[in-house]
């Protein structure tokens, strides 16, 4: 795939790394801490239960379960945003799935329970598909509608679940040694959660988790740098369900009998609280919630009539007052440092070049627009079109509101398919491509309403601009990047020089939401150039900005411009800004071309000047 | 043809309490863009008002058609207030989880108050049955089903017609135009929830007799409205109606020619087809413009 198209040069990325390498390991252990501390963890509850009584170590046994139903969670829920009401169907998947498997097909308890999660997933894709459809309500009662539809099944389909008498799970029996004691049972799910834990955990900590949290900050901004939402949540919720159904095989045979009735949607609710208490953006929100929910009932036994209503008012105290969940608040309680840290190692590691090298010019149009209509109803927004962007120019693209501007923009950006005519870049036809295409041609664009990814660093979002984001290069990448650090270093030098580049390598680490207006367009700039597009695609890129600024991102954009070669297609309601910037205009109108040609000529057009100024030729 | 009169009008029995229960879901959806998951969790409370006035107190059955939908509705407003005010600026997804989680608070509350036993309350109307031919047509069902028609035809009117509802219509049509025109949103959101939580109170009242009164109720009365709603379109008052009373129909239909088991999941069936195929709804209000 030609995702990662960059035009910068590798071979100062191949020096700097040398130096670095002491630096460098230092960075991958760290790594690798994140990703293996949450199994720590699991491994840590059984070392403590090791030194006390056989009840809490039955204990011990459901809250390791907890802590993996946690992160299954904290992926559909708390990164992609997902509501599901449905993971109670998801464990009675694998706690059915694995028993049936083991009680009347004689399998081996370890391959049932891989079967239990392959069954788990395969739920979870057909609950995926509706998922790419809905939100919020709607989807929280589609994965209603399927945990409801699984429980009615197990119910009814006696001869297989033994229907609401319940199913006998027997004991487990791992390479001949029956795990009878509390301990012995509770050794075997501490390791079998840690191993599964650190696929989740893997890939939380990776692309993917970034990616989640680009979908739920921006569907749009996601999908212009070929981010599929379909093909991102599908996998949310296969993974996700997968190690829910692992998480029910484990507890099943804690049960001694499983019955359809503990898997209904009171389950499924009292689950979903793990990662909202827990701390939705957080990789440890799911594993803290489900913790602490877990322990709580123990530690209030006498009142344990009252826990649901607990857990419910757990849940409504953390929306209202505490956003952030546990995990949250441990954070606020260590912020005291972090500023100093992340500006000492993330500013001043930028390499020599700051700009991708140029490209070299073709003659022909890079991208050709002929012929092109699009109507909504009655309304005829773009009225055969006609227009070419040539290399290394900056068309300027200006008319009145409602002139067919943004209608055009989005059929280039693929968010709107034209109903005739052509789009060609680079002598591809484009127009039957959806908007997660454009990336790979080599475009890329900005939004007229900042669309900057709001809950990641600036970072983050400049890395989401340098592309490689099908769904099995995020998968696959969340893990090489934990185990290569050469190829994650040639990245972060082209992250940071983009970052460089717009003025914003200080605020490297900066949650996007917090930047001002100016910052975040100049945020914009970063992520649409970093991967070195040869057309970017500007929609008003300095609305609602400062004059200090707009002459600010005026002379960055042409800075870029003049030393990549980069073209450039502008829309602008500032005029002079426009004037200013560009070396041609295009003038439109109802949907149909008026003029084009150099800011002066097109100023001087008189078709122009009645357009704008309502000057009459005879005046 | 006896027997299958008989399951029509059964049908229609329980499609007019599901209907009721669609019908305050949509009213606050309209004017909130806000989906009420604790509905079911207010009917129960309805349901709960007419035990507590008609079996608890042996007041006549007419004290809980009036006072039960005033005090769930007053309850709704100051759910309204305390709990979604502060979440006006949050995303769908966190007010729908507020929802859900409040839905949980209420009938856990009523159940721990009433360690899972199911209260009965006595049908309002025992007198003989109408024989229309062969059919018989208990008094219960027909005030039942003339109720709801009476209630949806007297909220639909004061929804268009009404004073005091303009500010509800007004932001269901534009959000930010009602604002610019000065309608509060505050005052606005506080009555639409009284308005709904008033309906769902009366849903409740018409339902206690014939469903009892148990934690279950909310999630049974919840799923069933939800579906309803969607069936209607959501944002159509007359949609809800419709979309109950033909919800109503299918399912005793498919527990009379089928099983129980298909009678639990059809409802979930048809609300998984409409959402797919035709998710304007079966009624829709108005040709949705998709700009």
């Amino acid at each position: 795939m030609s995702e990662d198209v960059t035009l910068a040069d590798q071979k100062p990325v191949m020096t700097l790394k040398s130096s670095g390498s002491k630096h460098d390991q230092g960075k991958l252990l760290a790594q690798w801490f994140k990703w293996f501390a949450p199994s720590l963890c699991v491994l840590g509850v059984f070392l403590i239960a090791t030194q006390v009584g056989t009840y809490p170590q039955y204990v011990a046994t459901l809250l390791v379960v907890s802590m993996l139903i946690g992160t299954a969670l904290t992926v559909l829920v708390g990164f992609a945003r997902c509501i599901t009401l449905a993971s109670g169907a998801m464990l009675a998947l694998g706690a059915y799935g694995s028993t049936i498997l083991v009680a009347k097909f004689g399998f081996p308890f370890i391959p049932a329970l891989l079967m239990g999660a392959v069954i788990g997933g395969m739920g979870g894709f057909i609950l995926g598909l509706p998922a790419v459809r809905f939100r919020g309500h709607n989807l929280a009662m589609v994965t209603l509608v399927f945990q409801s539809v699984i429980i009615i099944g197990l119910r009814e389909w006696k001869s297989m679940t033994e229907g609401a008498a319940g199913l006998q799970v027997p004991l487990v029996t791992i390479a001949g040694m029956e795990l009878k004691s509390d301990i012995s049972y509770l050794a075997f799910a501490a390791i079998v959660a840690a191993i599964v834990l650190l696929i989740p955990i893997g890939l939380l900590i990776g692309r993917f988790g970034r990616n989640l949290k680009a979908i739920a900050g921006n569907e749009v901004a996601a999908q212009a740098f070929g981010i599929s939402i379909a093909q991102h949540l599908i996998a949310a919720f296969v993974i996700s369900s997968a190690v829910l159904a692992i998480a029910g095989g484990l507890q099943a045979p804690r049960s001694r009998i499983i019955d359809p009735e503990s898997y209904g949607i009171l389950a499924s609710i009292a689950t979903l609280a793990y990662p909202i208490v827990g701390g939705m953006s957080s990789v440890w929100g799911g594993l803290l919630g489900g913790t602490t929910l877990r322990l709580l009932p123990e530690l209030l036994r006498p009142v344990a009539d009252y826990q649901e209503l607990l857990f419910a008012g757990l849940v409504l105290l953390t929306v209202l007052f505490f956003p952030g969940g546990i995990a949250g608040q441990l954070a606020k309680l260590r912020r005291a440092r972090p500023a100093e840290a992340a500006g000492q190692t993330q500013t001043r590691n930028a390499p020599a070049q700051t700009t991708p090298v140029p490209t070299q010019v073709d003659t022909s149009a890079l991208l050709h627009v002929g012929n092109v209509s699009k109507s909504f109803d009655a309304l005829r927004a773009v009225d055969n079109l006609t227009l070419s962007v040539h290399p290394g120019e900056i068309l300027g693209l200006m008319g009145p509101n409602g002139a067919g501007k943004t209608t055009l923009f989005n059929m280039l950006s693929g968010f709107t398919k034209p109903d005739t005519g052509s789009i060609t870049a680079f002598g591809l036809s484009l127009e039957k491509e959806g908007a997660t295409s454009r990336m790979s041609h080599g475009i890329t664009r900005t939004f007229q309403h900042v669309a900057v990814f709001r809950d990641l660093s600036c970072y983050d979002n400049v890395a989401i601009g340098l592309g490689g984001n099908s769904i099995m290069r995020v998968m696959g990448g969340s893990f090489s990047d934990l185990a290569a650090r050469a190829a994650g270093e040639s990245a972060k030098q082209k992250i940071m020089a983009a970052l460089e580049g717009v003025g914003l390598a200080a605020q490297s680490s900066v949650m996007a939401g917090q930047l001002s207006l100016g910052d975040q367009r100049r945020l914009e700039i970063a992520r649409a150039i970093v991967s070195g597009p040869k057309l970017l695609l500007l929609d008003e890129p300095v609305s609602g900005v400062s004059e200090e600024e707009i002459h600010r991102i005026g002379e960055l954009l042409k800075k870029i411009n003049r030393e990549t070669g980069m073209a450039m297609l502008l829309i602008e309601h500032n005029i002079g800004f426009l004037a200013q910037m560009s070396s041609r205009i295009f003038v439109m109108a109802a949907g149909a071309a008026i003029t084009e040609g150099t800011p002066e000529q097109v100023m001087a057009n008189e078709s122009v000047q009645q357009l704008y100024f309502g000057k009459t030729a005879d005046a | 043809m006896t027997e299958f009169a008989l399951i029509i009008l059964g049908g229609l029995k329980f499609g007019s309490i599901y209907a009721l229960a669609a019908l305050g879901l949509v009213v606050i959806h309209k004017a909130t863009r806000t989906v009420n998951f604790a509905h079911g969790a207010f009917v129960l409370l309805g349901a709960f008002g007419a035990f507590y006035i008609q079996v608890d107190k042996s007041w006549p059955a007419w004290v809980a058609y009036l006072i039960v939908p005033i005090v769930v509705g007053i309850f709704s407003s100051a759910i309204e207030v305390v709990i979604l005010r502060p979440l006006r600026r949050a995303d769908l997804f966190t007010v729908v989880i507020a929802t859900v989680f409040l839905g949980v608070v209420i009938s856990e509350g009523f159940r721990l108050t009433y360690k899972a036993e199911i209260l009965a309350v006595p049908s309002t109307f025992t007198g003989a049955p109408f024989f229309i031919g062969p059919v018989i047509l208990t008094q219960d069902a027909l005030w039942t089903i003339c109720g709801a028609i009476v209630v949806s035809a007297a909220c639909i009117a004061i929804f268009r017609y009404a004073k005091a509802a303009r500010g509800m219509r007004a932001m269901a049509a534009n959000y930010r135009g009602a604002q610019l025109c000065g309608f509060s949103v505050d005052k606005t959101y506080a009555l639409a929830w009284f308005f709904g939580g008033a309906i769902a109170g009366i849903a409740g009242v018409f339902a206690a007799p014939a469903k009892g009164v148990s934690p279950e109720l909310s999630i049974i009365v919840i799923a069933s409205a939800f579906v309803a709603a969607v069936i209607g379109g959501f944002d159509s008052l007359k949609g809800a109606i419709y979309g109950g009373l033909l919800l109503g129909l299918i399912e005793t239909l498919a527990a009379a020619y089928g099983s129980s088991a298909l009678k639990s999941a059809i409802s979930f069936l048809v609300l998984f087809a409409v959402m797919l195929f035709r998710p304007e709804g079966l009624f829709p209000e108005a040709k949705k413009r998709h700009v």
